[in-house]
């Protein structure tokens, strides 16, 4: 229960990313007393069939003198001893956590060693540095895609495996973690390039306000006149299909005092059409407009609910996009189309708690007026606003802080903050990627008939588009600076 | 805001239910809710009739699925103000 501010604060997967992403970031700040505390991390790294070895596949991140198993080994330790102090503050159950995570791990590392693979991953100009004769160029994004497909085949087909998983299967924690280690990146995006990332975040803040105020009634209208759905399940899907899926669904239920069924159910819908935009959306967009990263990462950020999903399918049109542009001899950085994906996003979920705020007045003023009026509390939208945000935004400006101090403390600082924003952050994509397909059960789809056709006209024939025009006016002829 | 009263409120799949250590009170609606936590209060004689009441209902989150915690993990928390009339005050 959130009777105060503080509520939360130890247990809930929010907070715990907060936690972890600060942890991983105070430990590179640690580089600036000379200490590395995070060279252990391991890495994956390209490797050619028939010439496999585990010194090849796997690297230490930093330049601490470890065997390449060692790292693993250490990373597991770290991470292990991290995630099941969480799962015990926010009263898991750790044993079957412990077990759990253990096996998702596992899976996660075989899985990426696999999708580094030179056939799968290398592009076409480097075929004669790893002397290979045909490959498919498909860059780091086939780790993503790999670990998706296993996860949604658990989660399909093997639902025992995937119910045992389901303790650590969290993908929403996995990312919410790696978005604070992202606010490294933006940081050192901002040093880089401080007026794109000023015209991103701006032009984001802008997009957002059109999409609260432009498909929540779109949707709403059409969940009322056209399918006739009750004022309540109305509100709670127009949110969850026009906003940030779970988070807006609970809020705007929350906010309307709808019973806890309705937001459940449109919970579910959000989760398993998240996996449908997820597959379809990236590669679309990157063979439609292959001219347009920007526009296409925001349109994502725009489209794709939950905070995983669009993190995973911003990552795989990074991928994909940068390996196509690359096919064409342009070479753009690597994370800023993924960041445009997220910055629209992460705008989106800040303002849920003000708008839920605003339904509730409007709710419990207008709507349904009572006798003995009950009050709306303005900690609802503390209550209500995404933490991992707070850690994010921390990271973000306190990287650049300190790296403004001097070019020496920046390039130290630099240095020990890689492995976080790099190997750990990709770790904890690949855990939600295989996190993500694993709960997603379609299954679950059977007797939604009437609100899953919903849900498929508003988001491909009302969202879909209306976001991409809405980015392409917001963010047209944006690149990411060129290497 | 202060609250002469807190409870726990949780949803059973068809009831909202107010818990607190001296009662339970239980309705279909938040509305029908209320007033048996008024009828409440007056049987077990908390306060005084005639007096008016902020309680303050926090949302018990554990109704909810856990794997939607992750997603989202408040609900909502309500202050309502209850007169404590007995139904012959009301009537008359």
């Amino acid at each position: 229960m959130n009777r105060k501010w503080y509520s939360g604060m130890a247990s809930t997967e929010d907070w715990w990313a907060v936690w972890l992403g600060l942890i991983m970031f105070l430990a590179s700040v640690s580089s600036l007393w000379g200490w590395d505390l995070t060279g252990w991390m391991a890495k994956t790294s390209t490797w050619v069939w028939g010439k496999f070895s585990i010194e090849t596949a796997l690297k230490p991140s930093g330049k601490v003198a470890l065997h390449p198993a060692m790292s693993l080994l250490v990373t597991y330790l770290v991470f292990t001893t991290l995630t099941c102090i969480a799962a015990w503050a926010m009263k898991l159950n750790v044993k079957r956590f412990f077990a759990a995570w253990t096996m998702l791990f596992a899976l996660t590392w075989v899985v990426w060693i696999i999708g580094q693979e030179a056939h799968f991953k290398v592009p076409v100009h480097e075929f004669t540095k790893h002397d290979l004769s045909w490959g498919l160029s498909l860059g780091g994004g086939f780790s993503y895609l790999l670990a998706l497909v296993i996860g949604l085949i658990i989660g399909n087909f093997f639902k025992g495996t995937a119910a045992f998983l389901s303790e650590a299967a969290k993908p929403e924690w996995f990312i919410k973690t790696a978005i604070v280690f992202l606010g490294i990146k933006i940081g050192v995006m901002s040093m880089e390039a401080a007026g794109f990332v000023q015209e991103l975040v701006l032009t984001g803040i802008a997009a957002t306000f059109v999409a609260y105020m432009l498909f929540w009634p779109i949707v709403y209208t059409l969940a009322r006149k056209g399918f006739k759905l009750s004022r309540e399940a109305s509100a709670v899907l127009s949110s969850g299909i026009s906003i940030c899926g779970v988070s807006a669904a609970i809020a705007t239920a929350g906010a309307i005092r709808a019973r806890p069924v309705i937001p459940v159910v449109v919970s579910i819908l959000v989760v398993i059409f998240a996996m449908f935009e997820l597959i379809i959306l990236p590669g679309f967009y990157a063979a439609v407009a292959p001219s347009q990263p920007i526009v296409n990462g925001s349109a994502l950020g725009l489209t794709v609910k939950t905070d995983g999903a669009d993190a995973a399918a911003g990552a795989i049109l990074d991928e994909l996009m940068r390996a196509n542009a690359q096919a064409n001899g342009v070479v753009w950085k690597e994370g800023w189309i993924l960041m445009a994906s997220l910055t629209t996003k992460i705008w989106i979920d800040v303002f849920i708690g003000v708008w839920a705020f605003l339904l509730a007045l409007v709710w419990v003023y207008k709507v349904e007026r009572k006798p003995g009026q009950s009050r709306i509390g303005l900690s609802e939208i503390w209550h209500r606003f995404p933490k991992f945000v707070l850690g994010y935004l921390i990271v973000w400006f306190s990287y650049i802080a300190l790296a403004s101090s001097g070019p020496e403390i920046a390039k130290t600082l630099h240095t020990a903050a890689t492995p976080v924003e790099g190997s750990m952050r990709t770790m904890m994509f690949m855990l939600t990627f295989l996190s993500i397909g694993t709960i997603t059960d379609f299954s679950k789809l059977k007797g939604m008939g009437r609100l899953a056709l919903l849900y498929a006209i508003a988001l491909f024939g009302i969202i879909a588009p209306i976001a991409y025009g809405v980015a392409w006016i917001f963010h047209r002829g944006m690149m990411p600076p060129v290497l | 805001m202060q609250a002469d009263l807190e409870v726990r409120l949780t949803h059973d799949g068809s009831r909202w239910i107010a818990h607190h250590p001296a009662f339970e009170a239980r309705g279909n609606t938040l509305l029908e809710l209320d007033q048996d936590v008024t009828r409440c209060l007056l049987d077990r004689q908390l306060f005084q009739q005639n007096n008016q009441v902020m309680v303050f209902m926090a949302f018990d989150y554990t109704c909810i699925p856990t794997w939607i915690r992750q997603y989202a993990y408040h609900y909502f928390n309500r202050y309502i103000r209850l007169d404590l009339k007995s139904p012959t005050q009301e009537a008359q």
